[in-house]
């Protein structure tokens, strides 16, 4: 199997004999799939799935850089994501001209502690990209996220506008956004990471992993006027599928989302996860949004990704393991 | 190269450099305008038109003094404009080189700038500037700023595209990633074929704009009809008359010994001709018949500065020419949104100068050139145009580059401030209002919170409102609404604060607007947008049951 591309959720990939156990589980889209898989019936309610003896969830609390390791670590480390040689894609929130307290953008620390994993890992490139709102020279400068990636090596942080830097690729899972033009680098890439800011969002309740894969297309405005956009997240989700989910919590915008400013919750958490839906639905539970309790099922876009079988928000029958950092 | 190519080259680099610094921030101590405040037709017409002294012109003046004492050393040497015309005069000039025109004819024709002057003038005597249509330095940038830069940054990109995989693939990052901002502008076609028309008279003689039809040069002339520096030929003349024909400005009388300084551009080149070396440059107001008829007729200057007065009169009556006063009868254009800082809409026009270095500066390249918008006496005045670019609440740079002060050179606390114009959201285009579809992108991306999502009757989700006192005008939304073809929410000129002098801050306030000095700033949540009533089964924003 071609190393590119190794993320892509692609149908259809013939499984010769490099096939590894990552790849193996990327191809398989079901939901049911991946549960036989692990050997969990699929109306198994007590037994707790746990692919390849890690758990589904692990939510670190402490200090930014500190959580983001532990959480990671949790998961089997970077190491079992990131391969010698591998070109990594990390995809945080930096869209808004906002300084870190405002949490509309991915802590730096937690962006720069990601990226040092990556390269101790031995990832020969890692982008951290996104399609930012504002001023992308001063989105990249604000958040802190530049200069917090400037001395790591073989690190760059970049946003795109020309039409060069994408390319046009169709969703074949998509069931009413079919194609969309993605970034070079990340159809490149063989991992991608997000790594996105917990926050609440006027139009998707929440923004978190899913909505966040927005910014590395570039037209995410169709997703709204064209399509419906919760239902556009999730197909655009089943193309660009992360292999490893990590949602910065140190500090949550709780309300008045994306922009804010609004109640920023001092969450002092980091979670981690290899299904994005999972991640996005833990965070949800874990924090008031608006001041009350929301369920995951309560946001559309993950409660659609859970029914087409893009992860899990059945938080109740997932292995969640929380560490101190 | 000789002395006077040197220094042509120096200015021309010079011009150009400080154009591509007017750019945002602004890395430069040096007034990047500088080019501008030294052409004497800017600061002749502006502080006539505007009826003020403008400090920042002061330049234009100098030139006007040391013409007094070194003729128009300006022309030859400075104006960028005169060596750009050299520069294409060389690539354009016709093979055989026969004058297509009798010498006689030429001399007639060179009275024509005096007329363009003159008629310059008449229209600031009633306070409408009309410097823009013929200022060299007001041509030149334009030339430079909204054609040629846009050009050249276009041919960089297409480069840029097509050897992409090959910088990457070679691993040479920081070029694979460089991405220089593409600019486009109005009104661009307009400007080039104006400059192939300038740069194609050629045809007639070298130079031609500048000795027939360039207005500075005929204020330049004025003063430097006996001139300190000037040509004198000595005993050794054989009358040769190479000088003569060799002359870019025809400038050598009939009698080679004799000049008309007025004409003389100082390039010295009938000083490098002459086989003889009969001919210097040398100080000294010694007598010397007085040139005739180097004016036209009385008769024909007061009917250029009649003509020009009349003219603004004339324009002045055509219902889109803009009055700043807001009374009933009074159009205003729906979509005339000036830059941050503009003065008061007569005085705006009756100072800009239509050079563009403030469109050119543009980060977001919302600065546009107008056509007929606002009538014939706004053309080429700038506008933002929200669908191509927001205005960006951290940014002054356009008040900065002006030479002339039409937008004021603002701190940046003054100018979120100034306010731009309000926008209103088109209901029948929004797809919250109109089709229930959970958008909102104008409430993301508004870095003023102007706008407030409110739950109405018959319709499911929140829509958006636009708090009045709130709004700055700065198109953030109109550009990011994704909506095509006309945005869902639009910026108009409506409420747009206008001030020749004082603190948009006082004033803003004074009128209960609501515009934080700094973008970035802790703000108040906007209004709670769940029902007053709060049921249990009402959710916030963007969540479903």
């Amino acid at each position: 199997m071609n190393r590119k591309n190794r993320w892509l959720n692609k149908k259809g990939v013939s499984l010769d004999s490099s096939l590894t156990r990552r790849d193996f589980l990327k191809s398989q889209a079901g939901l049911a799939v991946l549960m036989a898989a692990s050997g969990v019936g699929v109306l198994g309610k007590a037994p707790v799935s746990r692919a390849g003896g890690y758990p589904d969830i692990g939510v670190a609390r402490g200090g930014p850089a500190e959580s983001a390791r532990a959480c990671v670590d949790l998961m089997g480390g970077m190491s079992s994501f990131v391969s010698s040689g591998d070109k990594v894609v990390i995809k945080p929130n930096m869209s808004f001209a906002h300084t870190p307290d405002r949490a509309t953008n991915t802590n730096p620390r937690v962006v720069s502690a990601l990226a040092e994993m990556c390269v101790d890992a031995g990832a020969s490139r890692v982008m951290v990209l996104d399609n930012t709102l504002q001023s992308a020279q001063r989105c990249m400068e604000l958040s802190g996220i530049r200069d917090a990636c400037a001395d790591i090596p073989n690190t760059r942080v970049e946003t795109f506008d020309s039409r060069r830097f994408f390319q046009e690729v169709s969703i074949p899972e998509g069931e009413s956004f079919r194609s969309t033009e993605v970034m070079r680098d990340v159809l490149d890439a063989d991992v991608l990471i997000a790594a996105p800011v917990a926050k609440s969002h006027s139009a998707t309740g929440v923004s978190v992993s899913m909505k966040g894969m927005m910014g590395l297309i570039r037209n995410r405005g169709v997703m709204h006027s064209r399509y419906n956009l919760n239902q556009a997240i999730v197909d655009l989700c089943t193309l660009l599928k992360a292999d490893l989910t990590v949602v910065d919590a140190t500090r949550v915008l709780s309300s008045h989302g994306p922009q804010g400013p609004g109640d920023v919750i001092e969450g002092e958490l980091v979670l981690a996860s290899r299904d994005m839906v999972a991640a996005d639905a833990k965070t949800v539970e874990l924090f008031p949004w608006y001041g009350r309790k929301i369920r995951p099922d309560q946001v559309e876009h993950i409660k659609m990704a859970h029914e087409r079988g893009l992860g899990r928000m059945d938080l109740d029958n997932l292995e969640i393991q929380t560490v101190d950092a | 190269m000789n002395f006077k190519r040197t220094l042509q080259a120096l200015s021309l680099f010079a011009f150009i450099t400080l154009l591509l610094l007017a750019a945002f921030p602004l890395r430069t101590w040096f007034p990047t305008d500088f080019f501008l405040r030294l052409d004497p037709l800017v600061f002749a017409g502006t502080v006539l038109g505007a009826r003020e002294w403008a400090g920042a012109l002061l330049p234009g003046f100098l030139i006007i003094l040391a013409t007094l004492f070194l003729g128009r050393f300006f022309c030859s040497c400075i104006c960028p404009m005169g060596v750009t015309l050299d520069i294409s005069d060389r690539i354009f000039r016709p093979r055989d080189s026969g004058r297509n025109l009798s010498v006689q004819s030429l001399l007639t024709l060179r009275r024509v700038k005096y007329l363009v002057l003159f008629f310059i003038l008449g229209t600031a005597i009633v306070g409408v500037s009309s410097v823009f249509i013929a200022s060299p330095l007001s041509l030149i940038t334009r030339f430079y700023g909204l054609v040629i830069y846009p050009f050249a940054v276009h041919v960089l990109d297409l480069g840029l595209d097509n050897l992409y995989m090959i910088y990457s693939g070679l691993g040479l990052q920081s070029l694979a990633y460089f991405e220089p901002q593409s600019y486009r502008f109005a009104t661009q076609i307009f400007i080039m074929a104006f400059f192939i028309l300038v740069f194609a008279l050629v045809v007639l003689a070298p130079r031609f704009w500048c000795r027939s039809l360039c207005p500075a040069g005929a204020l330049l002339a004025i003063f430097s009809r006996k001139p300190l520096l000037r040509r004198k030929v000595s005993t050794s003349c054989t009358e040769c008359g190479l000088c003569q024909r060799r002359c870019p400005m025809q400038a050598i009388e009939e009698d080679p010994h004799r000049t008309s300084h007025q004409e003389c551009i100082v390039c010295l080149e009938c000083v490098r001709v002459c086989p003889e070396k009969a001919v210097s440059f040398q100080a000294g107001w010694n007598k010397e018949p007085a040139v005739s008829g180097f004016m036209p007729q009385r008769r024909k200057v007061m009917a250029s500065v009649l003509g020009g007065v009349g003219s603004a009169l004339l324009l002045q009556t055509g219902i889109r020419e803009v009055r700043g006063d807001i009374v009933p009868g009074n159009v205003t254009p729906q979509f005339l949104i000036r830059p941050p800082g503009a003065l008061e809409e007569e005085d705006f026009l009756s100072r800009c100068i239509r050079c563009g270095q403030c469109m050119k500066a543009c980060p977001t390249n919302t600065l546009q050139p107008i056509w007929f918008e606002a009538g014939v006496l706004g053309l080429f005045s700038p506008k933002a145009l929200p669908r191509r670019g927001p205005c960006d609440p951290t940014c002054n740079v356009c008040g900065r580059v002006c030479p002339t002060g039409a937008i004021r050179d603002l701190p940046i606390n003054e100018r979120v401030w100034a306010r731009m114009g309000t926008a209103r959201v088109v209901r029948g285009k929004c797809l919250a209002w109109a089709w229930d579809r959970k958008c909102l992108v104008c409430f993301e991306v508004c870095p003023y919170a102007a706008l407030e999502l409110r739950r109405v009757p018959g319709i499911d989700i929140p829509v958006p409102f636009v708090i009045l006192e709130k709004c700055s005008g700065c198109g953030a939304c109109e550009f990011h609404c994704p909506v095509q073809a006309q945005s869902a929410i639009v910026v108009e000129p409506m409420n747009s604060l206008r001030m020749n002098k004082g603190s948009y801050i006082e004033e803003g306030r004074a009128q209960g607007m609501v515009l934080d000095p700094d973008p970035d700033r802790e703000r108040e949540p906007p209004e709670e947008i769940m029902p007053d009533t709060e049921e249990p089964d009402d959710l916030p924003p963007g969540f479903t049951d």
